[in-house]
């Protein structure tokens, strides 16, 4: 603390006394504990780093607190279509850009095209005469329509009153239901672009590392060419020249963002080599691939799940920027970049807020959640840095 | 140090040479320009021409050395939409951006190092929890979401700020027009100078030599300002450079967000137009900015620790 001197001198001299002075004899008692302590230890099998470090991601609450919010995205994404109140895809003209919480008043009729489909019709009052239903429409109007086209057979059927938790978007669907469906897109498409950098940033790194001299140059020349190019304008470059889709996008952010793997697999093949164990590989005449992939990548794992739980994020992140500029997954698929880029319109008519703030507040809760956990990761890997 | 530059120097070129070698093979994977030009109605007579014009029915090595003696000139092609030099129209709007990312990382390193300090001496304090965790945010929230909540809050809710729009009009300097786009810009990088600077300081606090001013009774603030602040800058500069060459090119977001015609607004515009030499022509220059950008702070660097010469 500033301006707190006279403490930090305090400590060091109770230290330097401490460090001078003779230690205390232990009783006969004492040293027996301590040497029965010793065995114990000794004897017990000693864990892997994996139980380590779990023990100490466990005691951290950040950590877990975020590894809870992404397996409950994880949740949401797997189960869209069960979890969802509303089909995504369902437009109801009648109510667009509906505010939050907003009740709708609907008749089910069943669809000409597709008997398993059904078709909303927004109401204001409805009531049954002689097997027809007379309802007002939004407008005002008086409709009527035959029960054999409604949907179902009971009144609870075909009438519904479903609410909209976050209000509709411009096209009448259901914001909450595109957000679901949307963690859908961010993670997959997450999951699979850093597979694939984790994929080649492994095998640079480990070719540069491993083999050394114009091998290394090479590549590292590559990685800072890579490197060198702004990557959201070379991911659109690539999702442009590969064509617009959800593979595209995968494709374009793996074969992008694999920079940051490559540097630090070949840091760790560099200090690695250099160590007893692998050494010993050599003197075995094991094949370099055994080496590589047996005695190397293990011990390295630590640093490269860090890097990737970063990668995953940031591909979130590339992802919903992408969707964002319409060069992303392509509608009707919604995403939450494509949802906020149909609705900031609003914000500066000052209405509608929430068509931007519910998709910003999920990437944003997506990607600082993962973070959370990938910074817990770190700590747990290697507890001398912390943060 | 003069062998030295010119190993960088050389080096920095062979980047350049595989960023346009890279660039060469991404074009080709494009669509036809000729068709984009002229649409879909073009006769095929018409097509053809602008083929010959622009060397597209030349083998692929003839057109990559083409394309290599261009860049090596200086000339990045033609504007595909207003027909003007690719590199005027760039250079025009380069300004814009730099004005923007300059005043961004001036902000954001005294910020950023000022947090990154206080956090690493009450380290596991209230302040240093809560800063780590809202730099965490930081790190966390895309720049174009970033910039639509500022314009949501500080725009339309609050009215404090005008949410879109560039400081020059008529000639008049509003800076007000500055202050929300450059805030935004900033805020990832003071959230990662500040993690650096403060993991950084924790470090070099635990180290002998601080100790040792300890023991000597040196004043705190000297021990914290002069024995382990200057120390623990070196990793920090090297972020502050990162990101200032980043931000140089990389604000699209930012810029088509609220207005700012700079590089990157004028790159969106460029890509919702599939204006490809223009695209093309900002790749390559934002490359050539970021590797122009580096091999000054390596030598920078190599001036101050001279260490960094036999790596």
């Amino acid at each position: 603390m500033i301006g707190n001197e006279p403490a930090a001198v305090e400590e060091v001299r109770e230290e330097l006394l401490a460090r001078a002075s003779v230690p205390p004899r232990l009783t006969k008692e004492e040293t027996d504990r301590r040497r029965a302590e010793n065995e114990l230890v000794l004897q017990a099998t000693p864990h892997s780093l994996w139980y380590y470090s779990w023990r100490r991601l466990k005691r951290n609450r950040l950590a877990m607190a975020g590894l809870v919010i992404t397996l409950i995205l994880i949740i949401v994404a797997v189960f869209a279509s069960e979890l969802a109140p509303f089909d995504p895809d369902m437009q109801v003209l009648e109510y667009s850009t509906e505010p939050i919480g907003f009740h709708g008043n609907v008749l089910l009729t069943k669809s000409q095209v597709d008997l398993s489909q059904t078709i909303p019709i927004p109401i204001g009052e409805y009531r049954i005469q002689n097997n027809r239903v007379i309802y007002t429409t939004d407008d005002g109007r008086d409709k009527s329509i035959a029960l054999s086209l409604l949907a179902g057979n009971r009144e609870s059927d075909w009438h519904k009153t479903p609410i909209y938790y976050f209000g509709t978007d411009r096209y009448g669907r259901d914001v909450l239901s595109r957000l679901m469906y949307g963690a859908r897109v961010s993670l997959t498409v997450a999951f699979f672009a850093e597979l694939c950098s984790l994929v080649i940033g492994v095998l640079l790194g480990s070719i540069a590392g491993f083999y050394r001299g114009w091998v290394d140059d090479g590549i590292m020349w590559f990685t800072n060419v890579v490197w060198s190019i702004p990557s959201l304008l070379l991911i659109i470059a690539f999702s442009i020249a590969l064509g617009l889709g959800m593979w595209q996008t995968i494709v374009a952010i793996g074969i992008t963002e694999w920079v940051d793997m490559a540097r630090i697999v070949r840091g760790q093949f560099f200090a690695l080599r250099e160590t007893e164990y692998v050494e010993a590989t050599k003197a075995l005449g094991l094949k370099n691939m055994r080496t590589i992939f047996r005695h190397i990548l293990p011990n390295s794992l630590g640093p490269i799940i860090v890097i990737a739980t970063a990668g995953f994020a940031n591909a979130i992140i590339y992802e919903a920027s992408l969707s964002f500029l319409g060069l992303g997954v392509q509608p009707p698929t919604s995403t939450w970049g494509q949802m906020i880029h149909d609705g900031y319109g609003f914000i500066a008519a000052g209405s509608n807020w929430g068509l931007t703030l519910f998709p910003a507040l999920a990437i944003m809760l997506a990607v600082f959640a993962f973070n959370l956990f990938g910074d817990g990761l770190r700590d747990a890997f290697d507890p001398k840095l912390k943060r | 140090m003069l062998a030295f530059s010119i190993r960088r120097l050389i080096y920095s070129v062979l980047v350049i040479f595989g960023v346009v070698t890279v660039v060469f093979f991404i074009m080709n994977l494009l669509p036809d320009p000729a068709r984009m030009m002229q649409g879909q109605r073009a006769d095929l007579a018409t097509q053809q021409a602008i083929r010959h014009e622009l060397g597209l029915d030349l083998p692929a090595w003839q057109r990559y050395v083409r394309f290599l003696g261009d860049v090596a000139h200086g000339d990045l092609g033609r504007s595909f939409t207003s027909n003007r030099p690719v590199l005027e129209s760039i250079w025009e709007r380069f300004g814009a951006t730099a004005t923007l990312a300059i005043s961004s990382m001036i902000i954001a390193s005294i910020v950023g190092v000022g947090i990154g300090v206080l956090s690493a001496i009450r380290s596991y304090s209230l302040f240093d929890n809560a800063s780590m965790l809202v730099a965490l945010v930081g790190i966390s929230v895309p720049a174009f979401v970033m910039g639509l909540l500022a314009m949501l809050v500080f725009g339309s809710w609050l009215d404090w700020l005008p949410v879109s729009g560039y400081m020059w009009e008529g000639g008049e300097l509003h800076l007000e027009y500055l202050v929300l786009p450059m805030l935004v810009l900033a805020f990832r990088p003071v959230s990662i100078i500040a993690r650096v600077t403060r993991s950084s300081m924790l470090e070099v606090m635990s180290s002998d030599y601080v100790r040792t001013a300890k023991a000597k009774g040196a004043p705190w603030k000297s021990i914290v300002y002069k024995h382990a602040l200057r120390n623990a800058l070196n990793p920090v500069v090297t972020t502050v450079s990162a990101w200032l060459a980043g931000l140089l090119v990389g604000t699209y977001f930012i810029e088509y967000i609220f207005d700012w015609p700079g590089i990157g607004l004028q790159a969106v515009d460029a890509i919702s137009r599939s204006d490809f030499p223009l695209i093309q022509g900002t790749v390559i220059f934002s490359a050539l900015i970021f590797v122009v950008v580096n091999f000054i702070v390596d030598l920078i660097y190599a001036r101050l620790d001279p260490r960094v010469k036999l790596g």
